[in-house]
């Protein structure tokens, strides 16, 4: 990947910041050299937006800033924007995602890799601002890509990695990258800066190639279809996102050369899981309150740890499946709901356990509701959760059939 | 035949029909009704852009009848955008092709970006991202409505555009109510002129009348910036009437004064075609009912419903600030104080 | 040979294939009529549209259903399905039909037998013989009965119905050839009930008389009509991101022609055209070509029959409307007129039954000469 010089850079060096995660993005998207972005205010994701102006009005970067009228319109102008080529970036929260919602299915039908962040917020009514995970994990069955971040850090990373990964020609699909509101989105925390260059050796320019919406290459994008035809279409879309595994690896492995950073596997990390009886599994900021309660856990001797998932979209199942299959029990921590499913467990507790139907000794599944709304996860909670775990594994607790809800006063 | 290509550059006036350009970019072979003025219209859009045009179109009939999977119409580059969208297609676009000549990722040259849309999908749903568009006066797009006074696609129901009376299938005609859609036409165009002063364009056209459309549409991607252009198109399907009178449907919504052809460029206002004639008192406004009685969906119409019309439209004419354009009336004590001189229009513009 | 339709004992299968918008109520009525007379010896039935032919378009073939069936377990075979594959009769509401249906883009042209199975039947309503008739259609594969009903192309409306009883005769015509389905008894009650009209009755019974039936043979028909399939390619081969290659500037959609959408055709006397270029600026589907001297041909692969190419050319009887039945194939006429000018005028004569003289016509005095009810059918509520 040929060096792009660009003038009056500043001078080529990492750098450190103390940033919040959405500040952290804005660095990102100066970094990707994003060319249109689209804005509208909703709390907590437009922090990323408000560091965005501030970059561009003082001239660090030059991106087409366009405040919409909004979400829906948001996120319509930067897929139209895609489609003449440029690399976009966009996001919302909370209900004003699920304003976007037709723009957000349809995105991920024209296969445009948009990049957006979900700074995720508790769905109204009543209005909330504080963290859950249902408003990105809505977009899970149409072909959106989907992480999520821990640390601010991890958010500019994975921003690089999304326009990677979401406009390689295999794949060419939108991505979303979950922040929770609040932890990440409005939390500073020291992030190193990458220099342009590695940037540069990592990111590709944009091209849609024959895809090209232009006069010079006179298609006709989406035409309507019928039933004879969009079968087919769907399974182009399949094919994608199981390609897009592939190619996360790929990209996860060039990261950690030009970056030294990226974890051990790209879908999934491991916190002392090496001799663990017991794990808890969960996304985003959860990971941190876990961590101090597994390591205070094993002061006391007993054999726990944590997987992180960080790629929710594709789903990596072999590697869920085979680090999962280690353990006696494992604890799925929702910061979601889903009213009314299988054992009235959340979204992720109902995938990890159709992830483990197929594994000859399964280990006992245990759901966990937790720290909704923007509610911390305390250390207490984190106690319930492992004692709980620990009594579904040696057969006291009705095996993995019921959820729990942690925290919640009667 | 020999198939004339366009310069890139200026779009100059289409002087009359002898000089319309012979080039077709949108071509036979799309499932519209016979006689559908809406697919007109988008043969002299395009006609009347050339060649180095994108167009986005939001859903409707023009996305569902024309382009049909695996194969389109079009000959220009073409996208598909969602009902209520043609603003925010029209505004992504513009920036994501300005932005990248800007940057020098693409080559800097003109090129037009059209979004379309139907009543429906542009004076409901979406009337809030075209609006929005329409202040963003650096970028430069087209914003064309064409309007079949209906939700067409979806097999005709009412929209904002609908007219009084009119039956559709969420207002049909029966024995308890005989009109269930109430409500006027709301003045799209002229509410898109009043709203926007920083767009230097906005029209109102009809594809009966062809070149003064083209010459709309070219005019309106000349002057650049954000514009829009609402064309009234007849529909046999939806106003039930044999295709082959479409235009002269056309020519009597016109002639009748029902529907005003105007633009207004740079905050000048301009009458064109007969509209231009009734104004000046050289040509009678047609009683409304010439054009009434032709369409199936005012065949239930009471001598009431019709005298109901035809007063409205009558105010439009005597009442109104500019006749067709801005519904505002003056209040005698404020005519000098707005520098307003009220006349009547002349006696002629009552119907004949 | 029989003069009825032996069908499978457990129900039959009727199409009805109509012009889109037109005939759109017709169809309905049809079918609703067929299950509802079935009901009353203790059938049951079920009716339906087409999905893929909507939203319908003026004059584009369209497809409705009527499904009647001993007992509900024999009905599921035919329900939640697009359509049926295979039907025992189609009726063509409009004899143009009989050329070809193609409904939408990448279906082709199909024969107007094709879902009919090996000794069904083809009803058409029409004036015409039924010889007539079967010159127009394509070259029978398999034995069928064609019934002529009595009539014109009854052309319905959409708010407004006009009634001339073509359902009530079609009804007749179906008791006629599938009694044991459709009873001639039923089918008066239904109507009797339903109208109270003696007339509309007498009218079922007229079309049960009046159908002439004719058994086709395999090999009967024309094969003077073109050839209009396509294969489909699968997602290995699908461009990504929903995309089609555009058109070529010049060319026209060769996977959706859509002349099949017409009943009328243009004819043009070049001799009186005065090139004022009206005819090719309004046609909305981009029909005409401009000839090297300054005419406009219709290019009638492409033609929709719409008919506003006749009503807006200001010279009378220079563009008029034609039955689409008196042509055998699509050829673009002006290089006959270019090279043998008498040839054509007679051509242009005998197919419009105008004079192609031009000392014997006139500028019409106005757009509304041509515009008279009687030149053309028109929907209800084309004048008062």
């Amino acid at each position: 990947m040929a060096l792009e010089v660009r003038e009056k850079q500043p001078s080529d060096v990492e750098t450190e910041q103390l940033a919040t995660g959405c500040e952290a993005i804005a660095e990102a998207i100066r970094l990707a050299d994003v060319d249109v972005m689209a804005a509208y205010p909703i709390r907590p994701y437009d922090g990323v937006m408000q560091a965005a102006a501030k970059l561009i009005a003082n001239g660090k970067m030059d991106v087409e800033y366009i405040v919409a009228d909004g979400e829906h319109s948001q996120f319509e102008i930067v897929k139209h924007a895609c489609a003449v080529g440029s690399r976009v970036f966009v996001g919302s929260s909370g209900v004003g995602w699920f304003y976007a919602m037709e723009a957000i299915a349809v995105t991920a039908g024209l296969r445009l890799p948009v990049v957006a962040i979900c700074g995720n917020r508790a769905l109204d009514d009543p209005g909330a601002f504080g963290c859950e995970h249902n408003d990105a994990l809505a977009v899970r069955d149409l072909g959106w890509l989907l992480c999520w971040a821990e640390t601010a850090q991890e958010s500019l990373d994975f921003a690089l990695t999304a326009w990677r990964v979401g406009e390689d020609k295999r794949v060419s699909l939108p991505v979303a990258i979950g922040l929770d509101g609040a932890f990440l989105t409005h939390s500073q925390q020291i992030v190193k800066i990458p220099t342009q260059s590695a940037v540069n050796s990592f990111l590709p320019k944009f091209d849609l190639g024959d895809r090209l919406l232009h006069p010079d290459n006179p298609i006709t994008i989406a035409p309507q279809v019928d039933q004879d035809w969009l079968m087919e279409i769907r399974m182009q879309n399949d094919q994608a996102m199981r390609k897009a595994l592939e190619v996360i690896a790929e990209a996860h492995a060039d990261f950690k050369r030009l970056f030294g950073r990226g974890g051990e596997n790209p879908y999934l990390d491991e916190y002392m899981t090496d001799d663990a009886e017991v794990v808890f599994i969960g996304q985003g900021t959860l990971s941190l309150p876990m961590k101090v309660a597994i390591r205070k856990l094993r002061k006391e001797g007993h054999k726990v740890g944590l997987v992180r998932l960080k790629w929710f979209r594709p789903f990596a199942t072999a590697d869920v499946v085979k680090s999962l299959s280690r353990f006696k029990a494992v604890g799925v921590i929702d910061r979601d709901y889903s009213f009314g499913s299988p054992y009235y467990g959340g979204v992720l507790y109902n995938e990890i356990r159709s992830a483990m139907y197929s594994v000859e000794k399964r280990p006992t599944i245990v759901g966990f509701i937790a720290a909704l709304g923007g509610r911390e996860i305390e250390q207490p909670m984190a106690r319930e959760m492992f004692d709980k775990l620990t009594a579904a594994a040696s057969g006291g607790l009705k095996s993995g059939d019921i959820t729990h809800w942690i925290g919640v006063r009667n | 035949m020999a198939v004339e290509t366009h310069g890139t550059g200026t779009l100059p006036q289409i002087k009359g029909v002898k000089d319309v350009p012979y080039d077709e970019l949108f071509v036979s072979g799309h499932r519209t009704c016979q006689g559908c003025e809406s697919a007109l219209v988008m043969r002299h859009m395009v006609k009347a852009s050339g060649p180095r045009t994108i167009v986005l179109g939001s859903t409707g009939c023009m996305y569902v009848a024309n382009t049909t999977y695996y194969t389109t119409p079009w000959v220009v580059p073409w996208m598909h955008t969602q009902l209520g969208a043609s603003g925010s297609a029209a505004l992504g676009t513009a920036a994501g092709l300005k932005v990248l000549m800007r940057k020098g990722k693409i080559k800097d040259e003109k090129i037009n970006v059209i979004a379309f849309c139907g009543d429906g999908g542009g004076a409901d749903m979406g009337i809030g991202a075209i609006s929005a568009t329409l202040t963003h006066k650096d970028y430069n797009s087209l914003i064309l409505l064409y309007d079949n006074e209906s939700y067409a696609n979806t097999d005709i129901q009412l929209s904002s555009q609908t007219p009084y009376g009119a039956v559709t299938t969420f207002s049909p005609s029966g024995s308890a109510k005989r009109l269930m859609h109430t409500r006027w036409k709301k003045n799209m165009p002229g509410m898109m002129a009043a709203g926007h002063p920083e767009s230097r364009y906005i029209a109102a056209g009809c594809a009966a009348y062809a070149v003064d459309l083209m010459n709309k549409i070219r005019k309106a991607l000349e002057l650049g910036g954000p514009t829009f252009v609402h064309t009234l198109d007849p529909c046999p399907k939806g106003w039930d009437y044999h295709p082959q009178y479409s235009q002269e449907l056309g020519h009597l919504a016109v002639e009748t004064g029902i529907w005003p052809l105007y633009e207004v460029i740079d905050g000048v206002c301009n009458l064109t075609g007969p509209t231009r004639q009734i104004a000046e008192g050289r040509k009678k406004r047609k009683p409304v009912y010439e054009y009434l009685k032709r369409q199936g969906r005012f065949a239930h119409f009471a001598d009431e419903d019709v005298e109901h019309f035809q007063a409205t439209v009558d105010k439009m004419w005597t009442e109104w600030l500019i006749p067709g354009v801005i519904p505002f009336t003056v209040a005698q004590k404020d005519q000098t104080l707005l520098r307003i001189e009220k006349r009547p229009l002349h006696e002629e513009t009552k119907p004949a | 040979m029989s003069d009825t339709v032996k069908t499978d004992p457990t129900g039959i299968t009727i199409e009805i294939v109509y012009r889109g918008i037109f005939q759109k109520t017709l169809a309905q009525r049809i079918c609703r009529s067929v299950v509802l007379a079935a009901r009353k010896r203790g059938y049951t039935g079920t009716a339906f549209g087409r999905y893929g032919d909507s939203p319908e378009r003026n004059g584009v073939p369209a497809k409705y259903f009527a499904v009647v069936a001993v007992n509900d377990l024999e009905l599921e075979a035919s329900m939640a399905k697009y359509e049926p594959s295979v039907v025992d009769i189609a009726v063509a509401v409009d004899d143009t039909l009989v050329k070809g249906v193609e409904s939408w883009a990448w279906y082709g042209r199909q024969p107007i037998w094709k879902p009919v199975h090996e000794g069904g039947a083809v009803l058409v309503t029409s004036e015409k013989t039924p010889d007539e008739v079967l010159a127009q259609t394509d070259t029978a594969e398999r034995p069928y009965l064609m019934g002529i009903v009595p009539g014109l192309a009854s052309f319905a409306g959409l708010w407004v119905f006009k009634d001339d009883h073509t359902d009530y005769r079609v009804l007749g015509a179906l008791a006629k050839i599938v009694p044991q389905w459709v009873r001639i008894e039923d089918v008066k009650t239904l109507i009797q009930e339903q109208t109270k009209d003696g007339s509309a009755v007498a009218s079922a019974q007229d079309g049960y008389e009046r159908t002439q039936l004719r058994q086709v043979k395999v090999g009967e028909g024309t094969s003077g009509h073109e050839v209009l399939q396509f294969d489909k390619p699968g997602w290995t081969t699908m461009r990504p991101g929903v995309i089609v290659d555009a058109r070529k500037p010049g060319e026209r959609n060769p996977y959706y022609k859509k002349y099949g959408a017409r009943t009328l055709r243009p004819v043009v006397n070049f001799d009186t055209c005065i090139k004022c270029t009206m005819c090719w600026l309004d046609c909305p589907d981009e029909c005409f070509e401009v000839t090297p001297e300054g005419h406009y041909e219709v290019v009638y692969e492409a033609c929709i029959g719409c008919g506003i190419c006749a009503q807006v050319c200001p010279v009378k009887d220079c563009i008029v409307m034609v039955d689409e039945l008196k042509f055998e194939d699509n050829d673009d006429k002006w290089q006959m007129w270019k090279t043998d000018h008498d040839a054509y005028n007679r051509w242009f004569e005998q197919k419009s039954g105008v004079s192609a003289d031009p000392k014997k016509v006139a500028l019409a005095s106005s757009r509304a000469e041509n515009a008279a009810p009687g030149a053309n059918p028109t929907t209800a509520g084309g004048e008062d």
